[in-house]
């Protein structure tokens, strides 16, 4: 194809703005999905890392999450717990003293949500715990990483998991509802 | 649109979709701050409690997810209800997350009102009270609805610490009559509960048991329990009423009298009872009075003035003479004091006569109700506010404005400038709205207390969620306000269980995890004592209905089976679910007889004016069989002016056209009035009604089968492929069929759920509709979109009448038939409905793209499409059962058979390594009927009860010809033709 420079020339402005918002589009896209910021999960109101508990001190996940073996819900740990250990041990460092704070002003923490599920999709942890299948099949190695990523679980993830095991995949009965 | 407009809306498309724009959707997770004992989250804890909807006093389990109820249940243990509940309790949820509920204290200064604290609150009164007090006796008044014993006695103390008398417990529907007569023939004015239940021959003459009366979930069991099928036999129930209500459409007939005439029919039997030598145990005064009265109610006399067939009359007598155990109830709704008055002491007097031992009343245990004040002493408390110095009136969750036909009087007393009003509500209602101060107060289900709701039953209500406002219990407001700091006990609780007898901290935890201490052997047992002198029946001679002035119609006002008194008007559910008659949701319409419409030229939905001596009201008409030409019934409940977003301005109330007077003997109301003008105003209204037509059209939808050759296998049924020979197929591999089956049938592992729905029993009460909204968040739409057709309920009560005899009306629950051969899995381009392999026909919502071509292919009209997002006001949502998903606008919905409840059920058998049993999992509907219409179950175990009642020679599929294979089996309802009762529905010519 040829372009008449003519042509150029005279529709420089509409070749300027479509150029412009290619570009402006592409880097929106490329800062969105590749900044570093984007990977790393959302920041938390206290930066809990799950690498001292879980990895370096070996907390069990069951400890500060106690009904995922008898509920769907894994459960938080409530604020008093967090104080169970942290009443004795760095009780002075800042983000322990917001930690006392909520406490003492009886505040629910706002913990944000890193795993994120479908709509209309009902999971529980109870079932998958009993069948002995480890925390970190679904979630990952959360005891290396200091806050935590989260995951999209789409059905792809759990439909491949389901089919290997031989498990429900009755759409009602095992997740939508 | 103009190129500005564009502009601006597309600027506004575009900031919407960058502010919604991040990588991750997020969401806040809240941690506690201690995590209670007793909770973990996903799981539900249920609390023990008691509903307080109506006076009967029914025992509930509220199911509590994360600190907030999202369900209501009956309590099995308890002996009122036994685990059912009505629609009203069911919607008592929505009483707590109304989004009109007040949230502090409101004090009217300078024409608006202004929030105040609660502390302010409390000064106040206390400040008022106190100052009444000092200046002499008498001058703080109280009016509450009916509460149990332990509050009223703080109500008493309270009262008297401020030098005033003890309140008056006030109740719209206080059964004046039925009083007055109990205590004009058998020596008190008391209401015993009837063992129903052991009758053969049940006679009401417009008691309406099934909706309001006294105790409509217990009298709902005990109904069906007399008129079930045993040994091919089933009890008799005879109605008497001008008006067709719910109760009377369940009887085996229902005799259309005139209005005001019920009385003569009673006279008329106890005269014929008496020539055949009955009686003879009755003080001999009263046999002369009796005789003196009924001396010229002879059988062609009574069929005259009552408008009735002497063959129907021949009959009621017959089958009364004959009966082994017969029960008589009294008056119902919508009637004239007068008539009310000589028809309950004619009951009475009749069941003396025809069982001198009364085994089927229980004196012992008489509903809690009966405590309430008599109209007459309502009006007399209200005139005595007036013409004394009272400086302080206290109203507590009581709207007599709204429920009492006076509202133009009471709105001057009660806005009188030297009076102090309190009105402790949780609702700006039309009574609160006169108040000087409204104080909300904890509901029943965040408080502690007890009720009795029979005089052997204490019910205790604790504190079920966690709290959504300051408000305090009204009885720790009031023992805080009158006794400051010497306080008889530390608060209310521990005075509830100090009136509860409850020696240790052990009992307290029983009785309350109990939901209260029952059967109590306690009280001063009761003997009815016959008056042995004459009884004030002088002037009780029965009007003859030739004498009625007027235009010729009289208006009778029933109360309601969705809004009771008025009360339920503000919550969406009860609006939403229709009347089960009438089958309109929303509105409230004036039911013609369709021989007085033809009369006057009305057609459906014209609105008429209605004129009373006493006040007008415009109301659109609705053509219903099911009355008398002579009558025109509207319910009571609607047209609020107040009470929040709900009910005002929804429908009409008919109160407005009623006397205010009472009848002097028993001092009870009059819910009749003749008309004195009666207009077409030329309008007409589209009427938010869910029937599709009236009639079956000769299809196989709700079937009925005769008494007599029930218990036979249907002669039509075989191995044709018409509607009447088509064979019933459960929907198993075994109801495979390669002559009529194009695809195989679906393997079913080990369960295949279905269920069994009993026409005989179900009573049309729509307490399983309201259910199913409660557990499946299912949305409200409003009446806008009721009159487009886009109702969203689940399971719905569909009422069919028999074109032969209109007076015999059919109900039939009808929900997701979860077909094995599903019309709807075929036509559905993206296969979002999905068979499941347990038989479930399940909808994945995700995956809905809302053509809408299953709910087109679906022949029973189940499928429900969202068309738009529907509205939830805060806090609403708190309500929704976080084990169902809310679907949102362009996705279709039905029935799941409550998935979450049989997931719940896997898991629990899983867990304990063992298969489901039968009856482990109940869905919402099947929990909550009052007589046990619904059962559910594994069509695969052939020892499950849904097995085995398909064998029942009545057992039917609706629509089965058309080869669906539905998992809902149900049972033909048994009809039994009573000798000489010979179809008489008004507006018919009578043969002969």
């Amino acid at each position: 194809m040829n372009v008449h420079p003519a042509a150029l020339h005279r529709n420089k402005i509409p070749v300027f703005l479509t150029l412009l918002s290619v570009i402006l589009i592409a880097g929106f896209v490329f800062f969105f999905y590749t900044t570093p910021g984007t990977r790393i999960g959302p920041e938390q109101p206290i930066p809990f890392s799950h690498r001292v508990h879980a990895g370096v001190k070996d907390i069990q996940c069951a400890y500060c999450h106690p009904y995922v073996r008898y509920s769907r819900h894994p459960g938080l740990p409530p604020v008093e717990k967090c104080l169970h250990c942290h009443n004795h041990i760095i009780r002075n460092h800042h983000w322990i003293q917001k930690e006392h704070a909520y406490f003492s002003t009886r505040t629910p923490i706002p913990w944000k949500k890193a795993n994120v599920l479908p709509e209309h999709v009902l999971f529980n942890h109870q079932r998958h715990i009993q069948k002995d299948i480890a925390c970190k099949e679904c979630h990952g190695l959360v005891e290396t990483a200091d806050r935590i990523t989260g995951k999209i679980f789409l059905m792809e993830f759990c439909i491949t998991c389901h089919r290997q095991k031989n498990a429900n995949v009755d759409c009602w009965l095992s997740c939508h509802g | 649109m103009n190129r500005r407009r564009f502009l601006k809306i597309s600027g506004i498309g575009s900031i919407a979709v960058a502010a919604g724009c991040t990588a991750e959707a997020e969401k806040t997770l809240f941690s506690l701050i201690h995590a209670p004992d007793d909770m973990v989250t996903g799981k539900a804890g249920w609390y023990a409690s008691t509903c307080r909807e109506c006076p009967a006093g029914c025992g509930i389990l509220a199911k509590n997810r994360e600190g907030r109820v999202i369900k209501l249940e009956g309590n099995p243990a308890h002996p009122i209800n036994q685990g059912a509940l009505c629609m009203r309790g069911q919607a008592a949820l929505q009483g707590i997350y109304n989004p009109d509920r007040l949230q502090t204290p409101l004090i009217r200064e300078s024409g608006g009102w202004h929030p105040v604290s609660f502390a302010r609150a409390a000064e106040l009164i206390i400040q008022k009270a106190r100052a009444a007090g000092q200046n002499g006796p008498n001058r703080v008044r109280l009016i509450s609805e009916v509460v149990g014993d332990t509050l009223s006695r703080v109500f008493q103390d309270v009262l008297q610490q401020w030098k005033s008398d003890g309140p008056l417990l006030f109740e719209p529907h206080a059964f004046e009559s039925l009083k007055a007569a109990h205590d004009m023939v058998f020596g008190a004015p008391v209401l015993p509960s009837y063992h129903m239940d052991q009758a053969d021959i049940l006679v009401g003459f417009g008691a309406d048991f099934l909706e309001t009366w006294l105790s409509p979930v217990e009298y709902a069991r005990k109904f069906k329990a007399m008129h079930a099928l045993h040994n091919g036999r089933k009890g008799v129930f005879i109605q008497i009423s001008p008006f067709q209500s719910l109760t009377a459409a369940n009887a085996d007939h229902w005799m259309a009298c005139r209005p005001g005439s019920e009385a003569t029919v009673v006279f008329g039997l106890i005269r014929k009872l008496h020539s055949s030598g009955r009686g003879a145990e009755i003080p001999g005064p009263i046999q002369n009075q009796i005789s003196r009265i009924c001396d010229t109610l002879t059988r062609s006399e009574v069929c005259r003035r009552a408008g009735i067939r002497k063959a129907d009359f021949d009959m009621l007598s017959n089958r009364i003479i004959d009966a082994e155990s017969p029960l008589i109830l009294g008056s119902g709704p919508g009637m004239d004091s007068r008539t009310a008055m000589h028809t309950d002491i004619g009951v009475s007097l009749l069941n003396l006569i025809l069982d001198p031992a009364l085994p089927r009343h229980d004196f012992q245990n008489r509903h809690r109700i009966e405590c309430a004040a008599r109209r007459s002493d309502v009006s007399a408390f209200f005139e005595a506010i007036d013409s004394e110095p009272v400086e302080l009136l206290l109203l507590h969750n009581t709207n007599p404005v709204f429920t009492l036909p006076s509202a133009h009087r009471l709105t001057e007393i009660i806005s009188r400038e030297s009076l102090f009003v309190v009105s402790f509500t949780n609702f700006m209602d039309e009574t609160a709205e006169l108040a000087d101060l409204i104080c909300p107060i904890q509901l029943p289900l965040e408080t502690w207390d007890a009720y009795e709701g029979k005089t052997r039953v204490t019910g205790t209500l604790q504190p079920a969620m966690g709290r959504l406002t300051d408000a305090p219990a009204i009885g720790d407001l009031l023992l805080r306000c009158a006794f400051s700091d010497q306080q008889p006990v530390s608060d209310y609780k521990s005075h509830v269980a100090g009136q509860l007898n409850i020696q240790s901290p052990a009992d307290w935890v029983n009785a309350v995890q109990a939901g209260g201490i029952f059967n109590q052997s306690e009280g001063p047992p009761f003997n009815p004592g016959l008056s042995v002198g004459e009884l004030p029946l002088d002037r009780m001679m029965p009007d003859s209905p030739d004498d009625r002035p007027g235009a010729g119609l009289i208006v009778m006002a029933v109360p309601s089976l969705r809004f009771y008194d008025g009360r339920g008007a503000n919550k969406p559910w009860l609006n939403e679910t229709p009347d089960p008659l009438t089958l309109i949701c929303w509105q409230s319409v004036a039911q013609v007889h369709p021989q007085t419409m033809a009369a006057r030229g009305w057609k459906q939905g014209d609105v008429i004016l209605f004129q009373s001596d006493f006040g007008t009201i415009k109301v659109p008409v609705f053509e219903w069989p099911g009355i008398h030409p002579d009558a025109v019934a509207m319910t009571l409940g609607q047209g609020h002016t107040g009470y929040g977003r709900y009910a005002q301005n929804q429908g009409q109330n008919p109160l407005t056209l009623l006397a205010p007077g009472q009848n002097p003997l028993t001092g009870g109301p009059s819910y009749q009035v003749p008309l004195s003008e009666v207009r077409a105003l030329g309008q007409n209204e589209s009427l938010a009604h869910l029937d599709g037509s009236r009639t079956q059209h000769g299809r196989a939808i709700a079937l009925t089968c005769d008494i007599q050759t029930c218990h036979l296998p249907s002669p039509d049924s075989g191995q044709g492929l018409g509607m009447w020979d088509f064979p019933l197929t459960l929907p198993i591999p075994e109801g495979y069929d390669i002559r009529r089956d194009i695809y195989p049938s679906h393997p079913h592992a080990d369960y295949r759920w279905g269920m069994v729905v009993d026409l005989d029993r179900c009573i049309g009460c729509g307490a399983c509709t309201v259910a199913c909204y409660a557990e499946n968040n299912i949305g409200v739409v409003g009446e806008k979109q009721i009159l487009a057709g886009r109702e969203m309920a689940w399971l719905r009560i569909e009422r069919y009448l028999d074109p032969d005899d209109m007076q015999k009306i059919i109900f039939l629950p009808m929900m997701c038939q979860h077909c094995d051969n599903a019309p709807c899995e075929s036509v559905c381009p993206v296969y979002a409905p999905h068979h499941g392999r347990e038989g479930l026909n399940n909808q994945i919502y995700n995956r809905c793209i809302g053509t809408r071509f299953c709910a087109q292919n679906c022949p029973y009209k189940v499928r429900r499409f969202n068309w738009l997002e529907w509205d939830r006001p805060k806090p609403l949502p708190l309500q929704l059962n976080p084990d169902v998903t809310v679907r949102s606008a362009g996705v279709m919905e039905k029935c799941s058979f409550c998935i979450q409840r049989i997931k719940d059920g896997h898991d629990h058998a899983k867990n304990e390594n063992r298969l489901i049993r039968d009856g482990d999992i109940t869905p919402a509907c099947v929990q909550t009927c009052p007589t046990h219409a619904l059962v559910f179950g594994n069509f695969m175990d052939p020892e499950s009860r849904v097995r085995r009642l398909a064998d029942d020679p009545r057992a039917y599929q609706v629509l089965g010809y058309l080869n669906t294979k539905p998992a809902v089996i149900y049972l033909k309802k048994i009809v039994q033709t009573l000798d000489n009762a010979i179809v008489s529905w008004p507006g018919r010519p009578l043969p002969g």
